[in-house]
């Protein structure tokens, strides 16, 4: 049994303007003590997965709408919420991005640390104080007893990063959900909190989530990896499979847009292009087909599921072994991926299909635009024309 | 490593190096003086005059001159301070406590709660404060208590506002995030978290209002719904009286309106001085 597992998960935020897609059917498993990377572009769905398995969304926009969370084999969903707070900080903690804003301005970080430890234990306050003095030395705080007394705004991001681990490994959880935690410090700085993170993981057992969008914090921290993109996981392997053999064209676009210092002179650095998809439009096809280089007119139509790579091998989701599992209808091969793009002697991107859901979208557009500036009816009939489109219905017109 | 004087003992610090605030802070503590110490400050008594000096001009014995009825004018300003804070502060403090607990309510828990609280302030904000005033001391009938009261009932709705709308924004702010993940109770997060960091913007928010405060009550005085006895040295009540002489004896407006001025120019400048130098965005 796995520590945590995530079967299915879908998340959605109903919002004034239409429904957020955030999540959509996500599965994932951690392993007692693994590290776990979860990669991707801001606003795919990263954070918002480990907000659901803490049950932390922001209510009431926020919504699991489907799938299972089970810590320890328990179904999270089915847990009171009386029990679900002894949970969190005691068996599951967190890190999140930025250590500027994480810490609450108006109390001192001994009224902090101790608060949460006794949250949780039995402790009087002076044990609870020589305990979090312990903390503090243990991540390297120099004269641990003084700076308890300060405030927050009287430490560096770095030493502030340093006392939120502190805190997250206060009570010796068994998984640690890392929200890009050295996105906002330096990079001299990143490494150090990074070594800090490993070594204190490691020594106790705490499996760790370490989210991030930096595939070089990956390939150093973690064991085996999820890339997610809209909502989706669409590439998962063992770290080292995932560097040596990317399937994906997401993966392989993210692995090419890192600047190296071992390739040769003159070799370009191959972005993605494009932008994530708007996830408050429901999911059609493939989410990664607008901006891919080997789509095929299937990819426009259905969205692949997360399949293993050789098909027939039996599944293993967790362990060294971990099945390399991807979502896609058209995967690059190993001479592909090594070069970033297509080599298939004719191959030509598949255009969207007429029908697509951006035409529609670009009439509202046009057609809201002008209906605001109230312009002659035939010059609104022409342009629609010119891209297209059909006449707007009279009642949508000089509102 | 700079010494840690805490958050207020800085923000302390930052409001003494605040010019405009000093001088504000200097103007309060006059009119703190006169208010505390005005029996001791002068010999005459602000309700018993000598009726053969009436409406005399300020001359070294009655530095202010001398009303109607014989009264030294300079008693009666620094008795009137008193009037002032007295009914000022409490109305004050309980717009404060009455529209923060509604405020706290409304956006600490949200749902119905939240929809009641907020649409009563609506409606008391439908209507000017003065106005408010007005009713409530038509109603309750005339007097100190009942001034405070309607003074009070004015301004709680902003209060309440100001708080809950505090509220809102640091609930989705990450150390409230952070200690909802490390376990806390929501009437931990709610009192240890969200109110201490809430709390600044209503304490600048008070001292502002207690400068208009003054203003009210001298304007609720000198529409005449002042305190019972119209004897009363209250600073609004003597402009009444005075107006109908203020070509003969201009002495008479014009130091009760200084008074008020004053009054109210020392609370505004400490107000803005606070809402500096508590202001997170400028901490260092």
């Amino acid at each position: 049994m796995a520590l945590l597992e995530v079967r299915d998960l879908v998340v959605r935020f109903r919002t004034h303007d239409g429904t957020v897609y955030a999540v959509n059917g996500v599965s994932l498993d951690v392993e007692q003590g693994e590290t776990l990377g979860l990669v991707g572009e801001s606003g795919c769905g990263k954070s918002v997965t480990n907000l659901a398995v803490m049950r932390l969304l922001p209510r009431p926009a926020g919504r699991v709408e489907g799938g299972q969370v089970c810590f320890e084999g328990i179904d999270l969903a089915a847990v009171p919420e009386s029990q679900m707070r002894e949970l969190r900080g005691r068996d599951i903690a967190m890190i999140f991005q930025d250590p500027m804003t994480s810490l609450n301005p108006v109390l001192t970080i001994e009224e902090q640390m101790v608060e949460t430890i006794r949250a949780h234990r039995e402790v009087g306050r002076a044990e609870a104080r020589d305990r979090a003095v312990e903390l503090l030395r243990t991540v390297g705080i120099p004269r641990p007893e003084t700076r308890l007394k300060s405030f927050p705004h009287q430490f560096s991001g770095g030493m502030r990063q340093r006392v939120m681990i502190a805190m997250a490994l206060a009570l010796q959880p068994k998984l640690l959900i890392a929200d890009e935690p050295t996105t906002a410090l330096d990079v001299t700085i990143q490494a150090q909190v990074l070594e800090l993170l490993q070594r204190l993981t490691s020594e106790r057992g705490t499996a760790v989530i370490l989210i991030t969008h930096d595939l070089g914090v990956v390939a150093g921290m973690t064991r085996r990896v999820y890339v997610m993109y809209a909502g989706f996981v669409v590439e998962t392997a063992t770290t080292a499979e995932l560097f040596a053999h990317p399937r994906h064209p997401y993966t392989v676009g993210l692995l090419h847009s890192i600047p190296r210092l071992d390739a040769s002179e003159g070799e370009p650095l191959i972005p993605i292009e494009g932008t994530p998809p708007d996830l408050r439009r429901a999911p059609a096809g493939c989410p990664f087909a607008p901006r891919c280089a080997w789509r095929l007119p299937a990819c426009w139509k259905q969205n692949p599921t997360l399949e293993p790579l050789e098909p027939g091998t039996i599944l293993e989701r967790t362990g060294p072994r971990a099945t390399h599992r991807i979502a896609c209808w058209n995967p690059p091969s190993g001479e592909e991926a090594a070069a970033g793009r297509p080599l298939r002697e004719g191959f030509v991107p598949a255009s969207p299909p007429e029908t697509a859901t951006g035409g529609a979208a670009s009439g509202g557009l046009v057609a809201e635009d002008l209906v605001v500036f109230e312009p002659e009816s035939e010059f609104l009939t022409a342009l629609l024309g010119a891209h297209g489109l059909p006449d707007p219905p009279e009642e949508g017109r000089g509102r | 490593m700079r010494m840690s004087h805490g958050l207020w003992g800085d923000a302390w610090r930052r409001l003494l190096r605040n010019r405009p605030a000093l001088l504000g802070l200097g103007l309060i503590a006059v009119f703190l003086v006169s208010a505390i110490a005005a029996q001791w400050l002068t010999p005459y008594d602000p309700y018993r005059g000598v009726l053969a000096q009436r409406l005399q001009p300020p001359t070294l014995a009655h530095l202010m001159g001398t009303d109607l009825q014989g009264r030294d004018e300079l008693t009666r300003v620094l008795y009137g301070a008193r009037i002032s804070l007295q009914v000022g502060v409490s109305a004050v403090v309980m717009a404060f406590v009455l529209g923060g607990v509604a405020g706290a309510l409304a956006g600490g828990f949200g749902g119905w709660i939240d929809a009641v609280v907020m649409r009563v302030t609506d409606v008391m904000l439908a209507v000017p404060g003065i106005l408010l005033a007005i009713a409530i001391v038509a109603w309750l009938g005339q007097g100190l208590p009942q001034l405070m009261i309607a003074i009070a009932a004015s301004y709680t709705p902003t209060f309440a506002r100001l708080l809950r709308g505090s509220l809102l924004v640091l609930r989705e702010s990450d150390y409230v995030t952070a200690a909802r993940s490390e376990g806390a109770t929501s009437w931990r997060i709610l009192l240890r978290h969200m109110l201490p960091n809430a709390l600044t913007p209503l304490i600048v928010q008070a001292t502002l209002v207690l400068a208009t405060a003054i203003i009210d009550i001298a304007g609720l005085g000198f529409l005449g719904l002042g305190p019972q006895d119209p004897a009363t040295p209250e600073w609004g009540t003597m402009l009444t009286d005075a107006t109908e002489r203020i070509y003969s004896t201009p002495w008479l407006v014009l130091f009760p309106g200084v008074a008020i001025a004053t009054a109210a120019i020392g609370f505004n400048l400490l107000g803005d001085g606070l809402r500096e130098s508590l202001d997170p965005r400028l901490k260092r």
